[in-house]
């Protein structure tokens, strides 16, 4: 599938210099830069869609977005996950307005044209009306995703049919994302529900804070912290043992004190639950991985998924505009946990990271006020500093990715940004540089992998 | 639960808890949290769940966890979170916003015990923050407030909110 977009095609390379750090802060709110966003980015990339376990059943379905495409998410009889456009191909309505549920049927409330949960057309209002000739039913379904693949529970689709199979598109990240998917026998849920919230402010806001930005977390939520922990503001990061590491545009920051973000999450049940867990989870996945887990910590998907790997919050930016943002918030568990601690990360997660959370509440002004303000006529044409710990980068043996030393840094932003501009700038995904190239190369399990258990 | 009384509650009881309901109205948009605390009984259960829209049909069962809540708090968390507020490093709240809240739709439908009643109200927030913008939030209530001595205590308070997207990026306010 190709989508070609008529106008001019301006070098995007003016608008950044990761070497020398900086950005253009017009990429924040220039609307002719949003929308070819929306065409090379969200278009083209593998999107996350849903968690297997929203959707365990034959006709369980839920409604989200592609970029700005509304689609539907429905489990088939088969066992298998069809994506598709959630728009008639007769006059373009919704065919379902409910967030989530189980159906037999969608059908288009305008003139009752009725699609089964593969998306394919099953009949309509008066379907007498069309002569033979008028309509193919086979070629007039919901339109399908040209590709739909999932790992270790998480199920992601993208529009294009070039794209790499999802594991080459995560690479090497998913040694990193084993240790929120995989760190115990039965893999993750979704449990409750997902809260949505709009913010005024660009997608990218959200991303990047999630990828690296542990810098602002100690200012930011310092009155969050201080009430969650009797007055104490955050402990100080130990630059030693803490790092950036970035694959692809995605990105994770971590410390390997093992105990930092189970603390803020102030469910003490929840902490012995992982300390009960943890020997097995070095067996499982290394000494490494089971030191890193649970440490101060933030992650993001490329291009717009997020999370919390101790918190336990899962969350997409939706994009709504180059101003505006939808957020949506899951709760993710392990699916062998004890009902009562599922229930105590609910509420943790809801205390900490919810829209009503201590720390949640400090976030969406501060992303909502960047955008604003830089779209200011001349504001806007001056630049951002993104040169935080750029001389640090390391090579280490057991972290895969371009990995930087010290948690404070701007370095997965950067590479965030970088792919962001590798993605703007070739047309041609096949020829798209690898950041870093792929130590895990066609491995598909990451527990597998020599070297696992050096430190 | 009766929600239709056969007989209505006496006049005093309804103007007293009616009084309570804009008394707490009033501490809470002029921030006297501490007032607003001395309000609530020391078992107050004070929650939000949250809400998806659904077909009216829909087949699926509950979801095995529930389904979620926003707020699901004790005394002691609603003590922590005006702690937070009144930490001065609140960034967001400093300036400060300015909230109103009116309180309307006030029903006492039940008693369950002598010195105890139930309670429907509506809420409409007015948010204006300080970039500027303006945000309206609605939300129905049933709470449990229970007569002790001189003061009516809130007890129990679930809430629902009218919105299925939250048109806000955060809840930094009491309901």
């Amino acid at each position: 599938m190709r989508f070609e977009r008529i106008g001019r095609e301006p070098d995007y390379s003016r608008y950044m210099d990761l070497k020398e750090g900086w950005l253009d802060r017009r990429i924040f709110s220039d609307a002719d830069i949003y929308e070819e966003e929306l065409y090379r980015i969200f278009a083209r990339s593998w999107l996350f869609v849903a968690h297997e376990s929203q959707i365990p059943k034959a006709g369980d379905f839920l409604t989200t977005h592609m970029g700005e495409d509304a689609v539907i998410v429905a489990r088939q009889a088969d066992g298998s996950i069809r994506v598709m456009l959630n728009s008639c191909p007769h006059r373009g309505n919704k065919v379902c307005f409910a967030d989530a549920g189980n159906t037999r049927r969608f059908v288009c409330n305008y003139h009752g044209w009725a699609f089964d949960t593969a998306g394919d057309l099953k009949g309509m209002h008066e379907e007498y009306c069309y002569d033979d000739g008028d309509i193919d039913f086979k070629n007039h379904g919901l339109k399908n995703v040209a590709k739909v693949s999932s790992y270790k529970g998480l199920v992601f689709a993208t529009f294009n049919g070039d794209a790499p199979s999802l594991e080459a598109w995560l690479g090497d990240f998913r040694w990193y994302l084993d240790m929120i998917l995989d760190n115990e026998e039965g893999g993750t849920e979704f449990i409750g529900g997902c809260i949505k919230s709009v913010m005024s402010a660009n997608w990218k806001f959200g991303v990047e804070n999630f990828i690296g930005d542990a810098y602002h977390a100690g200012w930011t939520h310092d009155s969050g912290c201080r009430s969650m922990n009797d007055g104490m503001p955050f402990p100080p990061i130990d630059m030693e043992n803490s790092y950036h590491a970035s694959v692809n545009g995605h990105g994770w920051e971590f410390g390997t004190e093992g105990v930092g973000d189970l603390v803020l999450l102030g469910r003490p049940k929840v902490m012995d639950y992982y300390n009960k867990i943890r020997p097995k989870m070095a067996e499982r996945l290394g000494e490494m991985r089971s030191k890193i887990f649970g440490s101060v910590a933030s992650a993001s998907i490329f291009p717009n998924v997020s999370f919390l790997p101790g918190i336990s919050t899962f969350r997409q930016w939706q994009p709504k505009g180059p101003m505006q943002f939808e957020l949506k918030t899951w709760v993710i568990v392990n699916k062998n946990m004890p009902d009562d601690i599922k229930e105590e990360v609910t509420k943790g997660v809801m205390q900490t990271f919810g829209p009503g959370g201590t720390f949640e509440m400090d976030d969406g002004e501060n992303w909502e006020n960047c955008t604003t303000v830089n779209r200011g006529v001349v504001t806007r044409h001056e630049r951002l500093h993104y040169r935080c710990g750029i001389g640090r980068q390391i090579e280490h043996d057991t972290l895969p990715g371009i990995v930087y030393r010290g948690q404070y840094n701007d370095a997965n932003q950067r590479g965030f940004y970088q792919r962001w501009l590798d993605m703007m700038t070739h047309d041609d995904f096949s020829k798209m540089p690898t950041r870093p190239e792929p130590r895990l190369g066609n491995v598909a399990e990451t527990r597998d992998l020599p070297g696992l258990f050096a430190l | 639960m009766l929600d239709r009384p056969l007989s209505p509650p006496p006049v005093e009881v309804i103007v007293a808890v009616t009084q309570a309901l804009h008394c707490e109205a009033r501490l809470l948009d002029n921030e006297d949290f501490d007032g607003w605390l001395a309000m609530l009984d020391e078992d107050i259960c004070y929650r939000m769940e949250l809400k998806s829209r659904r077909f009216r049909a829909d087949r699926s069962p509950p979801l095995p966890v529930g389904p979620g809540v926003i707020f699901n708090e004790d005394l002691g968390r609603l003590k922590l979170r005006v702690d937070r507020l009144k930490s001065g490093f609140v960034w967001a709240e400093d300036p400060p916003n300015f909230i109103r809240r009116a309180i309307s739709n006030v029903e006492v439908v039940a008693r369950p015990a002598e010195n105890e009643v139930r309670v429907h109200s509506v809420l409409i927030m007015h948010r204006n923050r300080i970039d500027g913008t303006t945000r309206v939030l609605t939300a129905a209530r049933t709470d449990l407030w229970r007569g002790e001595g001189q003061a009516w205590l809130l007890v129990a308070r679930d809430i629902v909110l009218d919105h299925s997207v939250l048109p806000d990026s955060n809840l930094n306010a009491f309901f």
